[in-house]
């Protein structure tokens, strides 16, 4: 057992530490303008692309890093020590659709989509929910008939993030209806805009509209886009989201201790008591009360064992080589934990955070309170992390089904 | 960077645990409660033949040369299986016997025999000691196995003291709320003792801290296992209380926490071992949340067990009342939290 890394490792961390101090851009386009967040990723991507920073767990035969996996967790640790903004409009790209491909794709689909995903030039959507089904994929609906060379496909799609940003989206179709629900499901990728598609924003709790809906209605799609065989398409997505649920969430665990870290920084600097009854009535600060200090004690105590919850993942992932199952426990603390993290951040801020503009438009009461909406729209964006990816519920099923072997 | 289990350490908790499962099974365990000191005579005899004391010993003492991360497997057995008695004070004491003079020399080497049984008072209940020269006054309350133990290991402000059973050395047995880890008051009236550490404190608080969690880390795993283990068997409305997700999703909150206790606990260890700069830190970490995992999953294995969790009968309980010892004592959450406080506020 061993918490140090090696000379190597330790190389690795001081160079990208170096790199992302230089290179990190500092303005953050806003939160609310996904046209100005697309440009700032995209440019983001092709400055760590140029570094060899690009694609950091993709094999170097596709352009990636290839970086060990203790080379991966330093990366995503020192990723988020810098503060460094999260290319959010290219994950699924990056983390989805790019690792499926290279797992399941053809070498004309891998030569075509690779290099354009890592380097910066696109942004990919999933377009695997619907309406009906959430939680129970399988269930899915939205229909691929084969003509000719071309697989048309009428249907719906639902919270597809970035659909109106994005150039290409991972879809799932049923083209056997036949068939088990499992095994009539095709993987394909559908470039956006064609004919027949139409794209409507969905505005959130948060006021943004980061999601859509996308309809289908006759849509041609080639069948040279399909990913592995047809009907084969639930195990190509399976083999996307088990990536997703095993180093692909590394940077946010990274970063929930950072927001630990800025919290009990805000609550050395928020007045705090006497405000029930109207004006402060004492000039306290929040981490002055002794039940807010020890709230967030617990917490900073949380996010130190998820730290090590997460060593202890990665150490289990490079003896077996795969994602360890274990993940789900993982996920479903983390998610849980952020949402305490940001509703103690709502306790601590008080009235500070009633002024909050539903389009994003940070409302600033003074310039000592700047960091209350931040604050207030991580709360509201962290609503989703227990229904995103799996919801608590469905991770509490995969923990009960096939970690402990509880009957389904 | 690796945080699991080496080879070696598999095979210790191998070996450890197919021990227990022979020499402690929980129908024994049972007969051990309320029982005399010289019941656990062989038991004892028979842990120290396999090494349970010298663990991490030099080898030139007798030792197997490991470290505080093997023992930490150990005590995970320990708790695992809820094993009576005062493991943990006859490992400490054999460290803080391996630095003393000649005379400490021959206890370590009676404690390592399994022949001499020490408890450890490392909670400061019944106010402070007086130490003149080598002679110790005051009084301790809530041991842990005081009763049955040969000498006592006193972690005091003043220092780290060896103090063997004498006539100036008072034990009285309490009822226990957790019958399978006896408490008693211990008064030391000018008894004969031996300084081993005069101020440096620092090391047996935190091992026995650690090897504490360690033990409520097995604990709580084991907890996960019997509500699975039931929670597969027991049938209602036709189908086993597994398939339920209000009993699932239960079973897989307690996989979480069992999941959290053993990480921060594997993490503080080996940041003992290796004496990092946030060691202390870590093991208020682990302190902290391995009781939050221990409560709450006990009383959680009660209600997986509905009114069967309830009887005397069902082990249940005594997890339960385990775990609230652990939390109790060597420094309960909320004086470990206020510890984490003050490090925040003086920053």
């Amino acid at each position: 057992m061993d918490i140090t890394f090696t000379p190597e490792e330790e190389r690795f961390r001081a160079q990208a530490r170096a790199w992302l101090a230089e290179h990190a851009p500092e303005h953050q386009p806003a939160e609310h303008d996904l046209k100005a967040r697309r440009e700032y990723d995209l440019a983001w991507q092709r400055t760590l692309h140029d570094a060899g920073y690009a694609g950091i767990s993709w094999p170097q035969q596709y352009g990636g890093r290839g970086a060990s996996l203790m080379e991966q967790l330093i990366w995503y640790e020192e990723f988020a020590r810098s503060g460094a903004h999260e290319p959010s409009t290219l994950f699924v790209g990056l983390n989805h659709g790019g690792p499926t491909l290279i797992a399941r794709g053809s070498e004309e689909q891998k030569a075509f989509h690779l290099p354009k995903i890592l380097r910066g030039e696109v942004v990919w959507c999933q377009g695997f929910s619907e309406p009906g089904a959430g939680s129970d994929l399988g269930g899915l609906s939205t229909r691929a008939v084969i003509d000719g060379d071309d697989l048309v496909v009428t249907g719906q799609k639902i919270w597809t993030s970035f659909a109106q940003i994005a150039e290409y989206q991972e879809l799932l179709v049923r083209t056997d209806p036949d068939a088990p629900k499992h095994k009539g499901i095709t993987w394909v990728i559908c470039p956006m805009g064609l004919p027949g598609m139409e794209i409507r924003e969905i505005r959130t709790m948060a006021g943004g509209s980061d999601f859509c809906e996308v309809f289908y209605d006759e849509v041609r799609i080639p069948r040279s886009n399909i990913v592995g065989a047809l009907n084969d398409g639930w195990n190509v997505a399976m083999s996307t989201l088990s990536f997703e649920r095993g180093t692909a969430f590394l940077s946010e665990q990274v970063r929930l201790t950072r927001l630990v870290d800025q919290l009990i920084d805000m609550a050395r600097q928020t007045p705090f008591g006497g405000v029930s009854m109207g004006a402060p009535t004492s000039a306290t600060t929040a981490l002055a009360d002794d039940e807010i200090a020890r709230r967030l004690a617990l917490l900073r105590a949380e996010v130190e064992a998820l730290r090590s919850m997460t060593y202890r993942s990665v150490s289990r992932t490079a003896r077996t080589g795969v994602p360890s199952s274990e993940a789900s426990l993982i996920r479903l603390f983390f998610s849980e934990l952020q949402q305490r993290v940001c509703g103690l951040a709502m306790e601590i801020l008080g009235p500070q955070i009633l002024a909050w503009d539903a389009d994003g438009n940070p409302a600033r009461l003074t310039p000592r309170q700047a960091s209350a909406p931040s604050w207030v729209t991580q709360w509201l964006v962290a609503f989703s992390s227990t229904i995103a990816a799996g919801s608590k519920d469905i991770q509490r099923n995969i923990i009960g089904d096939r970690i402990l072997g509880l009957p389904r | 960077m690796d945080l699991m289990p080496t080879p070696e350490q598999d095979a210790i908790r191998d070996s450890v645990r197919s021990f227990l499962d022979k020499e402690l099974p929980m129908s024994r365990v049972r007969g051990l409660m309320g029982a005399p000191a010289d019941a656990y005579d062989d038991l004892w005899r028979s842990a120290a033949g396999l090494g349970f004391f010298a663990l991490g010993l030099p080898e030139t003492l007798g030792g197997a040369g490991y470290a505080i991360t093997e023992e930490m497997v150990l005590f995970e057995e320990l708790g695992r299986s809820l094993a009576p008695g005062p493991w943990l004070g006859c490992v400490l004491a054999a460290h803080a016997l391996a630095g003393g003079d000649d005379g400490a020399r021959a206890a370590l080497d009676r404690v390592v025999s399994g022949a001499l049984r020490v408890a450890v008072c490392v909670d400061q209940w019944g106010g402070a000691l007086s130490l003149r020269g080598d002679r110790v006054s005051g009084t301790r309350s809530a041991v842990l196995g005081a009763g049955l133990a040969d000498a006592f290991l006193v972690v005091d402000d003043a220092g780290v003291v060896f103090v063997p059973a004498a006539d100036a050395v008072r034990v009285e047995a309490a009822a226990s709320l957790d019958a399978t880890n006896p408490v008693g008051t211990v008064a030391f009236r000018h008894a004969p003792c031996t300084v081993l550490s005069h101020a440096e404190t620092t090391p047996v608080r935190r091992a026995a801290t650690l090897l504490a969690c360690a033990e409520a880390v097995g604990g709580t795993a084991r907890t996960v296992e019997m509500s699975v283990e039931y929670a597969k068997v027991r049938q209602q409305f036709g189908k086993p209380i597994g398939s339920f997700q209000a009993v699932k999703h239960r079973c897989a909150d307690m996989a979480v926490r069992a999941e959290v206790a053993r990480s921060a606990t594997t993490y503080a260890t080996v940041s003992v071992r290796d004496d990092a700069p946030d060691a202390d830190f870590q093991v208020a970490v682990a302190k902290i949340l391995a009781a939050n995992a221990y409560v709450s999953n006990s009383a959680d294995n009660v209600q997986n067990h509905g009114g069967m969790g309830f009887t005397w009968e069902c082990d249940a309980h005594l997890y339960v009342k385990r775990a609230r010892t652990f939390d109790a004592t060597l420094g309960p959450r909320h004086a470990q939290l206020d510890a984490l406080v003050a490090q925040f506020r003086a920053a």
